[in-house]
């Protein structure tokens, strides 16, 4: 019993961690059906930039995280402006996008490795210490990622739903030429799904680095799951996304319990590839008909 | 002259000119490097029939490249194979590898595709590089079944240190020139064929070409079966050739590396990823003295590449020869053809 309550608490601190890279992708891919290979790098870049605000400069650690999220935010505008918005309308965008943001990403990564070095730092904005509860050991940490997960994906869901904004990406999503013929500033609205998902890029390798350690290369592997997720649910779907990375963190953390930790990746991958021959379009993705 | 034989014609005198270099340079590392080039080069061209040709977005391309290595190397190592032998077994595995990749791929379109080939890469390189347990203890140490993070060495070589001494690495270059031209020539055959067509028919407009009775599920087996035997047997060179084989033919920066090749040269062209081979090559030998710069360089060739010039060097060359063309009076026709 008590084996099972650590499996779901350490299970569902691996899927907020995921849920808030997940849903930076998602967001971005339902908008304008670009895949940002390139944002494993912003949350290196993110978490890089809380340890050089907290310790360099001695910022509180609201403020450092604060930081590192307008940072990565103004990144993600910048690829916008630099790689998105020239090949927006061509033919294939979705192929070279994809190729440009993997450069891209190289690029960030090189350059994180330059100016911090390739040795391992602890993540300053981390807390030490936790708590038993009914036989169950819980770090403080654990329980903030948790919460700040669930304030994130409140906030985003509120934006998204009641704002004029969120309601702009929502038809952009949904059809980018009748949203056009509107009067929404497509250009804007890219723009800001991207600050968006890079802001939470910056606080998903914030947390996901209070876990581990900071590496420039810690992002990789979180993305490529974030990815699994997004496709698990359906390339696109942001409330989707959200339940499909709690399932997700819960059967690594069972996979990684009873089978070991270095089949974890391996079993998820063989879930993804069952689900894509089941359901192409995602779990919660919807058929979607081909016009000729 | 028909398209296919003026490819044919160039290929030969590829190959001839090839033929000479050994002679003319007479350097070590310029032979050794271009041996390296002849293996990318046959990489990219397979590739290039795959996502140039076919229209699919795989990047499965570098771990069939490992497969075809790993299986030369542990062949060698395990069962002492002759490395005649255990190249084309390493490249017979490789495809086999890959139509099961075709399969699961099969329902699958543009961006899924890339992302399922890219984590089975990132899989097959996290459990070799996580395997700890030993399957053999040699003197050295304990070995995983896969070679762990050490990956094999020592496991034969085609024999050309016995023949030719110290000049072996001259065997190794005519291996790798016989392999390019002969993975050139498979790649202009299948481009000029019916099947190319069939092929083509299929990314140009997926629907209309199944309304005409071009079945999807053979042709999009068929391409990843083909395009894998010279990857394999370009991975197991690779192999026989270094004489080491580790995980880090799977790393992400190889991918780029290739990547940037087939783009920057053009994709769904002929000589495209050739030449894209060849400039990579360059200026990763140009950038070498700048460290780690060099990381952010390629990086920036590939942005730079994709952002202004989707068509690659062929796509702007053939740009300019028609506005050359146009300017000196004809009415050159308006070619759009990719």
């Amino acid at each position: 019993m008590d084996v099972l309550l650590q499996i779901l608490a350490s299970g569902l601190t691996l899927g907020a961690v995921y849920a808030i890279s997940t849903v930076g992708l998602a967001l971005v891919f339902g908008a304008m059906n670009m895949l940002n290979m390139s944002h494993g790098a912003l949350m290196a870049l993110g978490g890089y930039m809380a340890w050089f605000m907290v310790t360099g400069f001695g910022l509180p650690p609201v403020a450092g995280m604060l930081a590192a999220v307008l940072v990565c935010a103004a990144v993600g505008v910048l690829i916008y402006l630099l790689i998105a918005k020239p090949m927006l309308q061509s033919e294939g965008f979705e192929t070279r996008i994809f190729i440009a943001t993997i450069g891209f990403g190289a690029m960030l990564e090189s350059v994180i490795l330059m100016a911090f070095g390739p040795q391992p730092k602890p993540q300053p904005l981390a807390v030490q210490g936790g708590f038993s509860l009914a036989g169950v050991h819980l770090p403080i940490q654990n329980l903030l990622i948790l919460v700040l997960s669930m304030l994130l994906m409140a906030a985003l869901a509120l934006l998204l739903q009641k704002s004029r904004i969120g309601r702009a990406i929502r038809a952009t999503a949904q059809n980018r030429d009748a949203a056009r013929l509107m009067g929404v500033r497509i250009g804007v609205v890219y723009a800001l799904v991207l600050g968006i998902s890079g802001g939470l890029a910056a606080i998903s390798g914030i947390t996901v680095s209070s876990l581990s350690s900071l590496l420039p290369n810690m992002g990789g592997d979180p993305m490529l799951k974030a990815f699994i997720i997004c496709v698990v649910a359906g390339l696109g779907r942001v409330p989707g996304s959200v339940i499909a990375a709690l399932f997700i963190g819960l059967f690594e953390a069972v996979v990684q319990y009873t089978i070991g930790v270095r089949f974890s990746f391996a079993l998820l991958l063989l879930l993804v590839i069952v689900v894509l021959i089941w359901k192409p379009q995602g779990v919660f993705g919807r058929q979607q008909g081909v016009r000729l | 002259m028909t398209a296919m034989r003026r490819d044919l014609l160039l290929c030969g005198l590829f190959a001839c000119v090839a033929l000479f270099w050994p002679m003319i340079s007479g350097m070590r590392y310029s032979i050794t490097q271009t041996t390296f080039f002849f293996i990318w080069a046959t990489v990219v061209v397979q590739w290039n029939l795959v996502f140039g040709i076919g229209g699919i977005f795989s990047l499965a391309q570098v771990a069939i490249f490992a497969i075809g290595a790993y299986v030369t190397a542990m062949l060698g190592y395990y069962l002492g194979t002759s490395m005649l032998l255990a190249m084309p077994a390493g490249a017979v595995v490789a495809v086999v590898a890959s139509i099961i990749l075709g399969i699961a791929c099969l329902r699958l379109y543009g961006p899924y595709v890339a992302l399922l080939t890219i984590c089975v890469s990132q899989v097959l390189y996290v459990l070799i590089v996580n395997d700890t347990d030993c399957f053999t203890n040699p003197p050295a140490g304990c070995m995983p079944l896969m070679g762990g993070v050490r990956g094999f060495s020592r496991f034969g070589d085609l024999g050309f240190r016995d023949w030719l001494g110290a000049g072996f690495y001259v065997g190794n270059y005519y291996v790798g020139l016989l392999l390019l031209s002969a993975a050139i020539l498979f790649s202009i055959m299948i481009i000029h064929s019916p099947m190319g067509l069939a092929f083509r028919a299929l990314r140009d407009n997926p629907v209309y070409a199944a309304a005409r009775g071009v079945d999807r599920f053979r042709y999009q087996l068929w391409i990843f079966g083909l395009s894998a035997f010279f990857t394999g047997l370009a991975g197991a060179f690779y192999a026989v050739n270094t004489g080491v084989v580790g995980p880090v033919v799977f790393s992400f920066q190889h991918l780029l590396f290739l990547l940037s090749m087939i783009i920057v040269g053009g994709i769904g062209t002929v000589w495209g990823p050739v030449i894209g081979a060849a400039v990579l090559m360059l200026a990763d030998e140009a950038m070498r003295e700048l460290g780690d710069f060099r990381d952010i360089g390629m990086g920036l060739i590939l942005v730079a590449c994709v952002v202004l010039m989707p068509r690659g060097l062929t796509g702007l060359f053939h740009d300019i020869s028609t506005r050359l063309a146009k300017s000196s009076g004809t009415e050159g026709e308006k070619s759009c053809q990719r």
